[in-house]
């Protein structure tokens, strides 16, 4: 079919321009992108960013052509290899998609068929759009398979995709993708849904295939990281509008839009410290899409907001540079080079006496494989060995992937679940064998947690006011109703939300408010221990640091010990004070934040560091990607956990011999075989260029 | 002497005529309805589906024609005309006699068949919700820990709620209602007799479930808070129990009392859907208890059943809603076949199924075909009505 695309290199292959797209909804249009122009040269990598609901996603959809029973395109076009995509009729829209522009989805589950073999998935692409035989695109497939390097393509073409990871299927998705050959690859936040040392893997594998097949991309992601590490070019998206548009180092070092500026401020990077050089959080919180304001939308938000200027009609694109563009009204006013408005720099916390003692922890499950419960019982040792101490007022990471039992540890701790063996001490109590219900008011008030699904974290059908009511009626605190009543219009106001708060529904709350109202429940009876299990990561970028903040400022006046889960080590390194660091249920390293980050490191921590993506031009990252997946928790290998995916291995050791936890110095402890002089001598990661100060 | 008759249109104005104070309500209701919408929720997006407000009607029509039944209707329920030839008198007769038009026609008996499918709406609707309202307190109540504690306990509850499923619930029925199955012996206890069947244990036992039900949620939520459970859980226990006795056992101190036919058919309704609703509650309670909110009570120390009853059930209410109004019109048709069985309340009740019954001897001849079809038409159009009804209120769960 011939579709009088253009091939010249000179021709963008994507052109967006003044693209209007709306929704129509029971509450009428919902204007969900405006105004959105952009350009992808041959060979370029866009990438699109901006917080949830700001139109990221809308847009790649609207390139697609595939916007659903109530989206459509208002106004603008968008033009492929140089014809408009609206006068391409449905044939013909069907022909280019998946041939000529790929979608790659963040749930590679949802995107394969589970009911089909990979084997035949992939061919169908070939024999659908090339007509080739079964043989040939059952050779080309299994290429292709090779090309994203997965091992065994001959396996993977005969198993079903539930038989693969999350890591395995995403890499399926992309080859599938790639297969014939497109000129466009959408990718929306592909690697969102994965661990971080197999994204790093992915975002590996897409850069070397842009080199190699020449493809261009647009890569949708809420990470600036990410797309710092992936992208050539980079839109920034707020409230269904392109804020700021150019090329990514641009972008980051000479920003010319607020926004870009104050997320950029407001994710934790190598530089940022919580006491001498805190996150500086975007105020307030992302419009609705039928209450955006008039004139600029980031307006109310701004602190460059000035009547007049910026609140008189629709600011448009202005062009600041080369191939650089940003929706300003005071563009020219403005100091850019202006250092951040420092937040209020805070006193170091003074950290106190040993809080929690965690000594030999152990939590095994019994798996039983056959029916009835019979068969042969397995273990699946979730927590093996955990030892640690918190102070006082400070803040300790778990740092792990997915299945490194930081959850499970944390069900032992609020005694959701009780440990097999070993012990945790809270003041003189051991807490470890005392399941919840055994636990009297003061000890339970005294461990709470934070969940990290804000949307999950509230009961939808109970107010505010009352959720908080019942955990002091739970916690024995206040003498009457109105004492009680008055305690929780306090906790309101500790974690800064209006008092009229306590009579709304949960849904009438954003995330970030959400989230702060399971704050309030977790300090609630002055607890002495709180774990927070990622507690921001659910959250947009521009609350985060908000909520990071009232955090860790209620730590500090309750002078709280708090366990902190995450995966995010970049948050982790600006939060804590210590970190251990999980893997398949054993500590690999635990010290001092200052002593993680830097040699010596262990074999884990070392690639765990190189995996998360940091979103600053000046951080210079040495790659250490993992090879392979976690291993299945239901096999437990003798020696080392980590021997299948250590670059160092030592055959004959690793795999026979557990690793001695090894003390390094001042509390830094490593479980590692190799030779402490071996591991000292390591190179730093993450070295940060010198004209910006340290952390 | 023939008697006189009116034409067909006549008999369609005058039936719509009949029917004004259900006119007046429903137009009043959905109006002011239409006007807090907003605060409705669910129910107040029907008024952006045409097929869910068209079911809210439907049903909002036969609960109106319950209330007004003393209005709507010309005669009782069970009044008779001893003029000549006004037995099976076709539809539009008019009584020579007392001058009564007979809108519906009158059956075999010369009873008003329009009063009679009327007053019908009364049992209809008091019998379906009641008992589907019990057989949702019973289900909820066993459900609830079966998705919650899993393991045995759910083993043990499922494997009976199957067992119940898979009996064939017609023969149970006619189980229920043989005479020395329902017979109740009378048992001397000096003060007092008591009557016991089979049919009166198994009300016993599922009458018991609302109170249990209602006081373990005031128990759970006002457990530190000794006074406020002492006055909500002796209210419930009172009031409870005092119904309990007359309801199950006929007491004479009691205020309200079921013959022993209605006590039957609930007996017998209850026994068939609980079952169903156990296994929706059990489904819904398993997908909720992994939500953040149940591990953050969990954590603060709340008990199990407080968890079960104030953070899973209420957020379970939106399927449970749409399952309801289904499960009503199950019950309804239920009793629909109860009734035409003989199986339900007294053969002179005038509720549909047992109007149905009547009539199906005199359907052979179409000019007596009204005996049966209009019941027959109330009972599909209630069941219609509260089918439409979930549909629209699933549909519009779902969106957004």
């Amino acid at each position: 079919m011939d579709l009088g695309l253009s091939t010249d290199p000179n021709t963008p292959i994507l052109e967006v321009e003044d693209l209007n797209i709306s929704f129509y909804t029971r509450s009428g249009e919902i204007p969900a992108v405006m105004d959105f122009s952009m350009t992808v040269m041959p060979g370029e990598t866009m990438g699109l960013v901006g917080e949830s609901g700001c139109g990221k996603s809308t847009v790649s959809l609207g390139i697609m052509q595939y916007l659903g029973n109530n989206g459509q395109i208002k106004s603008g076009s968008i033009k492929f290899m140089g014809r408009d995509m609206s006068s391409f009729s449905r044939e013909e829209l069907r022909d280019i998609r998946g041939s000529k522009i790929s979608m790659v989805y963040q749930e590679p589950m949802a995107s394969l068929n589970p009911a089909m073999k990979i084997g035949r998935q992939l061919n169908e692409v070939l024999t659908l759009h090339e007509g080739l035989s079964e043989e040939e695109a059952a050779k080309r497939s299994a290429s292709m398979l090779d090309a994203v390097r997965l091992p065994d393509p001959d396996r993977i073409m005969g198993a079903y995709p539930h038989q693969l990871s999350g890591g395995q299927q995403q890499r399926v998705v992309i080859s599938m993708a790639l297969l014939s050959k497109p000129q466009l690859l959408l990718l929306d936040e592909p690697t969102t849904a994965l661990d971080v040392t197999v994204e790093a893997g992915i975002v590996e594998l897409i850069q070397d295939l842009a080199r190699e097949f020449g493809t261009s991309m647009i890569f949708v992601s809420h990470n600036l990281g990410l797309i710092l590490e992936t992208c050539d070019r980079i839109t920034v998206m707020y409230s269904g509008e392109a804020v700021e548009e150019g090329d990514i180092n641009t972008v980051f070092d000479n920003m010319r839009h607020p926004y870009t500026k104050g997320l950029l401020r407001s994710i934790p990077v190598p530089g940022a410290d919580k006491y001498a050089k805190p996150l500086v959080a975007i105020p307030g919180q992302l419009p609705l899409p039928h209450e955006r304001p008039v004139g600029c939308n980031f307006g109310p938000r701004c602190q460059h907001y000035e009547e007049e200027a910026c609140n008189k009609g629709l600011v448009p694109m202005t062009e600041v540079g080369h191939r650089h563009w940003s929706r300003c009204a005071r563009i020219d006013e403005i100091d850019w080079d202006a250092d951040v408005a420092a937040g209020v720099v805070d006193e170091p916390i003074e950290v106190g006496d040993v809080v929690v003692s965690v000594k030999g922890l152990k939590k095994h499950y019994a798996v039983s494989s056959g029916m009835f419960g019979g068969g042969d019982t397995r273990t699946v040792k979730a927590n093996e060995n955990l030892s640690f101490n918190a102070r006082e007022a400070e803040t300790v990471a778990i740092v792990g992937e997915s299945g490194c039992g930081k959850s499970t540890f944390a069900k032992v701790l609020m005694g959701l679940e009780t440990a097999t063996e070993g012990e945790v001490t809270l003041g003189n109590l051991d807490i470890a064998h005392l399941p919840v219900e055994k636990r009297d008011a003061k000890t339970v008030s005294s461990v709470q947690m934070v969940f990290q699904n804000p949307f999950d974290t509230l009961n939808p059908s109970m107010t505010i006011g009352a959720q908080i009511v019942r955990v002091l009626e739970q916690f024995e605190i206040g003498d009457s109703d109105a004492d009680r009543e008055n305690k929780m219009l306090e906790l309101l106001d500790l974690v800064k939300l209006p008092r009229e708060f306590a009579r709304r529904m949960p849904r009438q709350l954003s995330g970030g408010q959400k989230q702060r109202i399971g704050i309030a429940r977790a300090f609630a009876g002055r607890p002495k221990l709180v774990v927070a299990d990622e507690p921001v990561s659910a959250l947009d970028v521009s609350v985060q640091a908000a909520v990071t903040k009232l955090l860790t400022d209620i730590q500090r006046e309750s002078r709280t010990t708090m366990l902190f889960i995450s995966h995010d080590l970049g948050v982790v390194r600006y939060l804590s004070d210590r970190i251990v660091v999980m893997y398949l249920g054993r500590i690999m390293e635990q010290g001092k934040t200052e002593d993680i980050f830097a040699p010596p490191y262990h074999p884990y921590t070392e690639a765990l560091l190189s995996a998360v993506p940091v979103a600053d031009t000046h951080v210079k990252k040495r790659h250490v990607v993992l090879e392979g997946e976690l291993p299945s928790p239901l096999t437990p290998l003798p020696g080392c956990p980590f021997q299948t995916r250590c670059q160092y291995a030592i055959p004959g050791k690793c795999d026979s011999q557990l690793p001695p936890a090894r003390e390094m110095g001042e509390g830094h402890v490593i479980a590692c075989h190799l030779e402490a002089e071996t591991l000292k001598e390591m190179e730093p990661v993450i070295v940060v260029e010198d004209n910006v100060a340290a952390g | 002497m023939k008697p006189e008759t009116i034409s067909t249109i006549e008999v369609i104005i005058t039936s719509v005529i009949r029917f004004w104070p259900v006119w007046a309500a429903l137009a009043v209701s959905l109006t002011s309805g239409y006007f807090i919408r907003e605060r409705l929720g669910t129910f107040g997006r029907l008024y952006g589906s045409p097929v869910g407000l068209a079911g809210l009607a439907i049903v909002l029509f036969w609960v109106f024609t319950a209330l007004f039944a003393d209005v709507i209707a010309v005669l009782g329920p069970l009044e008779q005309s001893f003029t000549g030839g006004m037995k099976k008198a076709p539809i539009g007769t008019i009584d020579s006699e007392s001058g009564i038009l007979f809108l519906w026609g009158a059956d075999n008996l010369a009873r008003d068949i329009f009063s009679r499918v009327v007053y019908g709406s009364r049992i209809v609707l008091i019998i379906a919700p009641a008992a589907t309202l019990i057989a949702y307190m019973v289900g909820s109540t066993l459900g609830l820990p079966a998705g919650y504690y899993t393991g045995w306990i759910d083993t043990a509850m499922s494997f009976l709620a199957n067992l119940v499923l898979a009996f064939p619930v017609i023969l149970l029925f006619y189980l229920l209602v043989t005479p020395e199955v329902r017979i109740p012996t009378m048992y001397n206890f000096g003060l007092f007799e008591v009557p016991w069947s089979i049919p009166i244990g198994m009300a016993a036992l599922f009458f018991l479930f609302p109170i249990i039900f209602l006081c373990l949620m005031w128990w759970t939520k006002y457990e530190k808070a000794p006074q406020k459970l002492m006055i909500r859980g002796g209210t419930t226990l009172v009031i409870g129990l005092w119904l309990y006795v007359g309801l199950v056992f006929q007491s004479p101190i009691a205020p309200l009392s079921l013959d022993p036919n209605e006590l039957n058919v609930f007996a017998a309704v209850v026994l068939g859907s609980s079952p169903g609703v156990f296994r929706i509650v059990r489904g819904l309670t398993m997908d909720i208890k992994t939500r953040d909110y149940v591990a953050a009570a969990q954590t603060r120390g709340e008990r199990p059943w407080y968890i079960m009853l104030w953070e899973i059930l209420p957020n379970a209410r939106g399927p449970l809603i749409v399952d309801f109004c289904l499960r009503i019109g199950y019950t309804t048709i239920l009793l629909g076949t109860l009734g035409f069985f003989g199986l339900g309340l007294q053969p002179e009740s005038p509720d549909w199924g047992s109007m149905i019954n009547h009539g199906r001897s005199f359907v052979r001849l179409t000019s007596t075909i009204h005996l049966a079809l209009f019941p027959a038409l109330a009972l599909m159009t209630l069941v219609l009505g509260l089918n439409l009804l979930a549909d629209g209120l699933r549909e519009e769960s779902l969106k957004d």
